[in-house]
């Protein structure tokens, strides 16, 4: 009797083992098949990763009627904030997660990744597509999406970075901002502006290559600092944090946001600037130029009283960096067909002209600089008037090939270095850098660290 | 511990077994059909770990991708020189100690007033016990944005409203403001573990102390509190466990950096955040998981003599 019982429960674990590894096969075999099904390009679901910027917000709710509707394609968008889609993108294109069809992201990946063979060559596509019209992509946002003539992301908006500032406030204060300012006249205008109600200037303070390394970095090129100095063949050489230059350019920064920076700086970066600019809390503010198309929207408090000037410089002639959000496929996506339809969907003319109307900040509100035809588009010739001839010029004036006073190692780039170990590197100098914004470390003391680590990383 | 386990129960079925002992093949025909079950689990359970090892061992960049290398124990040596790792095991142990602390006194001191009989004592407990239910991630939120934010924070509104200047909390100190939310969280914890205690405490005695004269504050110090010992002896020991491993208020609330950066984040960043150095990265888990063992065994020898002492009593 007592046998007969252990025999049954044995009987019944052995057919809870099978059950849960009959499970497994199971759903293994459904998501083959699945797949082999949405081989053909209509119909299916793709998945898709994109940052929280209002542009990419205003596209995932236009996707189900834009989009779903005339391709039967549902596209599950995954909108993270910038550090963390790294993270994510990284692990799933570099690493091979397999998680997205779809994933976003700029000059700094798409040329490492497309190298290295994690991305799909977009140019065969987009070229056999005529409706795409290649061609009419800005070629300094295509060129810094491709490695070697091949366009490894087809860019959702373009961008340098240019001084914005309140003009009603400015002349208020008798201050004039010339077209081409210096960081010296800035800094200047912004700790005389500077009041209790209304900081002087909004400058990113939140931790992050991409957040406070890529307003900095600009600095840092035009003040004659650089990260890391570049042996003859282009490698990594030395770390140079511990250099004056790069000393007084950090200074600069801090100083600047201690005098005349924003409230909360040390967590601010593009989304809450543009909060607080938007709000009337800050006189001027360095950032991208696509912030420009937001502040002239339709719903914006402060539409119509901006002003907008080049980059500040110091010993540089340009400083402004040069970025786009692009999309890529992975290559271990199985829906690349799909995939594609999509980015020639959210990336192509069409989009722009349909979005127009549609999209809550109206015409000036277009994903701005990436195809010449946008600037052709009459209403939004209309609507983008104040900002449109600076984007476009901030663009082609970007100094992506030298952008400061030395030789760069890796591959170009503006606000960031274009080699793998930036990424982690600029992320934890700039934990270091925001501390020191936020009153909590002194500049020796971040700068000894930063040195170490930018020490280990070229070692 | 397991094999203690077992072998202390084998001991006990001794004496139930037939009265001649079976031939092996037939212990092992018996035992088979759970061999399967054991497989899992170790499979489950060990074969992770024990990977984690081997890459602990190994140089291993995911990005820019590169052939594993084996170095043997250089990951290890690496770790004592980094003062990378040495102040993010300072931030470690300063988000262990003050939480757990901070939270058994507050939690003690709830206990005590819910132990009194009051109208409506049902609904204050579960007021009291609501933090510890709630995410991490939103907690983290809360007391970020609502509570230590400077423009629209609370306790910055009651600051201004008091004359003072905003500070930015997180910003300025970030071990403070995550260990005062921490604290937050855990007090509920701790509260229910001290409850029990006092619930558990025999009426009689108590009677007996207040007849032969005893001051409130004598019979607490004397008698609750000693008997309220091992209780505490386990919030500290579970809440270290617990509390050791946080990374989604530092996450949430920081992102990282000085004084906010403690082991598993520091874990995070040389991995999946940036750093893509999973051999390293192994290697400083490996040493997190060590040293949670050793707090892992104590507190379950603690947790043993506890159950033992209620059987006994």
């Amino acid at each position: 009797m007592r046998v007969g019982l252990r025999l049954w429960s044995a009987v019944a674990l052995l057919a809870v083992v099978g059950a849960v590894a009959a499970g497994c096969g199971g759903g293994g075999g459904s998501k083959s098949s699945s797949t082999a099904a949405q081989g053909g390009a209509k119909g299916g679901s793709i998945n898709v990763a994109i940052v929280d910027n209002p542009q990419m917000k205003d596209i995932a709710k236009l996707t189900p009627s834009l989009f779903t509707k005339q391709t039967g394609t549902k596209v599950n968008y995954t909108i993270l904030d910038e550090g963390t889609l790294r993270q994510v993108t990284t692990r799933d294109v570099a690493a091979g997660g397999r998680q997205f069809d779809v994933a976003m992201i700029g000059p700094y990946e798409a040329p490492q990744f497309g190298k290295s063979g994690n991305l799909v060559d977009l140019t065969p596509m987009a070229q056999s597509d005529s409706a795409y019209q290649l061609g009419d992509i800005i070629p300094p946002v295509r060129n810094a999406l491709s490695a070697d003539g091949k366009m490894y992301a087809a860019p959702f908006y373009g961008e340098s970075s240019f001084l914005m500032y309140r003009k009603d406030v400015l002349d208020k204060a008798g201050i004039k901002i010339p077209l081409h300012p210096t960081w010296d006249q800035v800094a200047a205008a912004a700790r005389k502006v500077n009041t209790p109600q209304m900081a002087g200037i909004c400058l990113r303070g939140k931790p992050g290559w991409g957040d406070l390394g890529a307003s900095f970095t600009t600095v840092l090129n035009t003040f004659g600092g650089t990260w890391w100095s570049a042996k003859p063949d282009g490698s990594v050489d030395k770390a140079q944090v511990n250099t004056p230059a790069f000393r007084n350019a950090l200074q600069f920064y801090a100083n600047l946001i201690h005098d005349a920076g924003e409230k909360d700086a040390a967590n601010s970066s593009f989304n809450e600037c543009l909060t607080q600019y938007k709000d009337g809390k800050v006189a001027m503010w360095y950032d991208a130029t696509v912030a420009a198309g937001l502040l002239e929207a339709s719903d914006s408090a402060v539409k119509g009283k901006n002003g907008y000037a080049f980059a500040p410089v110091k010993e540089t002639k340009a400083a402004g960096w040069l970025w786009t959000w692009a999309l890529a496929i992975p290559k271990t996506s199985s829906k690349q067909d799909l995939a594609w339809n999509y980015i020639a969907w959210a990336t192509g003319p069409q989009y722009l002209k349909e979005a127009g109307t549609r999209i809550a900040g109206g015409w000036a509100a277009l994903p701005p600089g990436t195809r010449k035809s946008t600037y052709e588009i009459p209403q939004y010739k209309k609507a983008a008037a104040a900002f449109a001839g600076p984007t476009l010029s901030a663009i082609a004036a970007a100094p992506i090939n030298n952008p400061g006073t030395t030789k760069r190692p890796g591959l170009p780039g503006v606000q960031y270095v274009g080699i793998p170990q930036f990424q982690d590197v600029g992320n934890q100098c700039t934990q270091q850098f925001s501390a020191v914004i936020a009153g909590r470390t002194s500049v020796d003391s971040a700068l000894n660290n930063c040195q170490d680590v930018a020490s280990q990383a070229s070692s | 511990m397991d094999a203690a386990a077992g072998t202390a129960e084998a001991s006990e079925r001794k004496p139930r077994r037939f009265p001649s002992p079976p031939r092996l093949s037939e212990a092992w025909r018996r035992r088979l059909p759970l061999l399967p079950a054991l497989l899992i689990m170790i499979v489950l359970t060990q074969v992770p770990f024990v990977m984690s090892i081997y890459y602990s061992l190994t140089d291993w960049h995911v990005v820019p991708p590169g052939p594993r290398k084996f170095v043997g124990l250089d990951n290890y040596s690496h770790l004592f020189s980094d003062h990378f790792f040495r102040s993010a095991v300072w931030v470690s142990v300063q988000l262990t100690v003050i939480p757990v602390i901070g939270a058994l006194v507050l939690g003690t001191a709830f206990a005590l007033l819910l132990d009194r009989k009051f109208i409506g004592r049902g609904f204050v407990r579960t007021l009291l016990i609501t933090p510890f239910l709630l995410m991490p991630v939103v907690v983290g939120l809360i007391w970020k944005n609502q509570m230590f934010n400077d423009l629209y924070g609370v306790i910055n509104w009651v600051v201004e409203k008091l004359g003072g200047t905003p500070v930015d909390f997180v910003a300025r100190h970030p071990t403070m403001a995550i260990a005062v939310t921490l604290i937050w969280q855990w007090t509920p914890f701790m509260m229910l573990i001290m409850l029990a205690g006092l619930q558990s405490q025999p009426a009689d005695v108590l009677e007996a102390a207040k007849v032969d004269g005893a001051t409130p504050w004598g019979i607490f110090r004397q008698l609750t509190l000693t008997h309220l010992r091992p209780y505490m002896e386990l919030g500290i020991l579970l809440g270290t466990i617990y509390l050791i491993q946080v990374y989604d208020l530092v996450a949430v609330m920081t992102g990282g950096g000085p004084g906010s950066t403690n082991v598993p984040y520091f874990v995070f960043q040389k991995s999946i955040g940036g750093g893509w150095e999973f051999g390293q990265a192994s290697a400083y888990s490996i040493v997190v998981v060590v040293f949670s063992i050793i707090i892992a065994t104590v507190s379950l020898r603690v947790l043993s003599r506890l159950l033992k002492g209620e059987e006994a009593a």
